[in-house]
């Protein structure tokens, strides 16, 4: 007999597992959870993670001073500081694109480079299966990035406030505005960013058609639109990708366009935004679903 | 539901047509559990029947039973029971072996917790206990292969489809895997291994599956294929020719090289033929020896004759 204090190897052979198994919810959220980790850099060199948590940062410093200022100025009863407004934060999340550019092909490219969709579709996952757990990955991460800085603006202007259950109060209608309208901009930078990283195989590739996406539509705007008159813009200002989101969020807010938007004075302007809107999120969609229909017929 | 005692596979009339080539073409099988060979050359369609199997290419004509479950009505529930080692590399090279065995064990439904277990006496099954923290950018082609299977397993299935399991192996890595392979039947893990190479069935498989431009050329027990296409070979000295025209009379196929007879002979009858015949000449007896053809010759003969 094998005594084991002296260093004896055992075969522990195959154990059968017995234990419960998920079918496509349980895989699908399994990929989710491993494409939020490889977004995060979670599970990696430090490298991978500068950049999602920097950009966190960058994104949740106006939030930070805005609440600082406040609290040096709480005192000031005539006139209080507010250098960003919730509606404002969320064109300020709009430099969340960037971190799109970044991560979306991270997610995407390297499982058609390394070839490993064939395994993952030997599993009990479907192509719909895979668009949903990929979109919503970073759906998921660009909302968390857009809406924790927007809680603690809140939390902190509460808490800095005279009264902070007077400013609860007075502010019920933040607590639907803000996540609907991050919402709305996350849904909409994931489904672009994903679809464009699902391409092309190359990282570089789809994170440079993202920035030249963003970058073209925007010059692309602003020269058809050119200098807005009395209020009147242009319905060309659709065309800037990066903006459409914030088109939205004006109509949530304020519950038309801004008056000194490049959309102001165009007739039914909202309605075309939105309209926009849902049309680039189908034919991302589309898009997806078409790369990723994965049974031939 | 289940039942253990259906066959591993059944196939019936199984066509798969792309433009202008038919992959598959009539195939019917039936396979019992077990360690099983799918033999054919480069382009035969082994690789087009796994993608069939799993569900992720949908049949021309035909249908596939898997463990008892039609492919076609519950694919998913099919490839909860399978596992998958594709030919081509197909692992991300800058995560760590336990990272994605551990993944593709949640991906088969197993629990994160469970997965993360089993990834590991896995890994430790294939070799890579001590590895496994390693990026698999940095592993060896073996270890890439073990990786591979690996991931086949975690999610402890009934089934496992190795394409090509030791192409790119050195000997020594392709024994090992071998080895690997054989032992997954003792476990009552049944594997359909795809190849070209029929040494590795020879080796490792209780049964074969030959086909050949998408047709069934053979499907039968490895060791009652060898038996049934045996050779025996006599030496009767210089009264060769002799015994070769009366093993013709009898009706047995026989040919004189370098001073030996070598007869084909199938079964126990044939075998007794042969006895007589040499024993009614009065040929001398110096050498009687059975040589059992190797499965390459009898895919070969096979093959030449339906073509």
């Amino acid at each position: 007999m094998s005594m084991a204090g002296a260093g004896a190897v055992y075969d522990r052979g195959y154990r059968p597992y017995d234990g419960s198994r998920g079918r496509r919810g349980a895989a699908t959220f399994a990929l989710y959870k491993a494409s939020i980790r490889r977004a995060l850099g979670l599970r990696r060199t430090w490298r991978q993670k500068f950049a999602p948590f920097v950009l966190l940062g960058i994104v949740t410093i106006p939030a930070v001073v805005n609440v600082g200022i406040g609290y040096v100025t709480r005192d000031r009863l005539d006139n209080k500081i507010e250098i960003i407004t919730y509606r404002n934060y969320v064109g300020v999340s709009s430099a969340l694109l960037l971190f799109v550019a970044l991560v979306a092909p991270d997610v995407m490219c390297p499982d058609r480079r390394q070839k490993v969709l064939p395994l993952m579709f030997a599993r009990p996952l479907t192509g719909v299966d895979y668009v949903i757990a990929k979109v919503g990955a970073i759906g998921s991460i660009l909302f968390a990035f857009s809406f924790l800085p927007q809680v603690v603006l809140f939390v902190g202007n509460m808490l800095v406030s005279d009264s902070a259950g007077k400013y609860f109060t007075g502010h019920l209608d933040i607590l639907w505005r803000v996540p609907v309208t991050v919402l709305m901009l996350a849904a909409f930078y994931a489904v672009v960013g994903v679809a464009i990283g699902s391409l092309t195989d190359r990282r570089i590739v789809a994170g440079s058609a993202v920035i030249g996406l963003l970058l073209i539509t925007s010059i692309a705007s602003s020269v058809m639109v050119g200098e807005i008159v009395n209020g009147h813009g242009s319905i060309a200002a659709l065309v800037n990708v990066l903006s459409l989101p914030l088109y939205l969020r004006d109509l949530v807010f304020l519950g038309h366009i801004d008056p000194t938007s490049p959309l102001a004075g165009v007739s039914n302007g909202g309605l075309f935004a939105v309209a926009t809107y849902v049309a680039i999120l189908l034919v991302g969609v589309g898009v997806l679903l078409q790369r990723y229909r994965w049974v031939e017929h | 539901m289940v039942v253990l005692a259906s066959p591993l596979l059944r196939i019936d009339r199984l066509t798969k047509r792309y433009p202008g080539v038919t992959a598959l073409d009539g195939l019917t099988i039936e396979l019992p559990r077990g360690l099983v060979g799918l033999v054919g050359a480069n382009g035969a369609g082994k690789t087009t029947m796994f993608r069939m199997l799993l569900g992720i290419s949908k049949p021309t004509e035909g249908s596939i039973e898997v463990c008892g479950i039609d492919v076609a009505k519950d694919p998913i529930g099919v490839r909860s029971r399978l596992g998958y080692m594709p030919e081509h590399d197909c692992l991300p090279l800058d995560q760590t072996a336990a990272d994605v065995v551990s993944t593709f064990g949640e991906l088969s439904g197993l629990p994160a917790r469970a997965a993360r277990q089993r990834a590991s006496d896995i890994l430790d099954l294939v070799g890579l206990d001590e590895a496994r923290f390693r990026p698999i950018g940095g592993f060896s082609t073996g270890m890439r292969q073990r990786t591979k299977l690996a991931q086949a397993l975690v999610g402890d299935p009934e089934l496992v489809l190795l394409d090509e399991p030791t192409a790119g192996l050195d000997p020594l890595g392709r024994e090992e895997m071998l080895a690997l392979v054989a032992r997954l039947g003792t476990f009552g893990i049944s594997v359909i291994m795809a190849t070209h190479l029929l040494d590795d069935v020879q080796q490792v498989c209780d049964h074969v599956v030959m086909i050949d431009a998408g047709r069934l050329v053979v499907s039968g027990g490895t060791d009652s294929l060898l038996e049934r296409t045996g050779l025996v070979t006599v030496d009767v000295g210089v009264r060769g020719d002799e015994l070769v025209a009366g093993l013709v009379l009898v009706g047995l196929a026989a040919v004189a090289e370098d001073g030996l007879v070598e007869v084909t002979v199938e079964g126990n009858h044939q075998m007794d033929l042969l006895r007589d015949v040499i024993a009614e000449r009065g040929l001398p007896l110096y050498r009687l020896s059975t040589r059992l053809t190797s499965l390459d010759e009898v895919f070969l003969r096979l093959a030449g004759t339906q073509s």
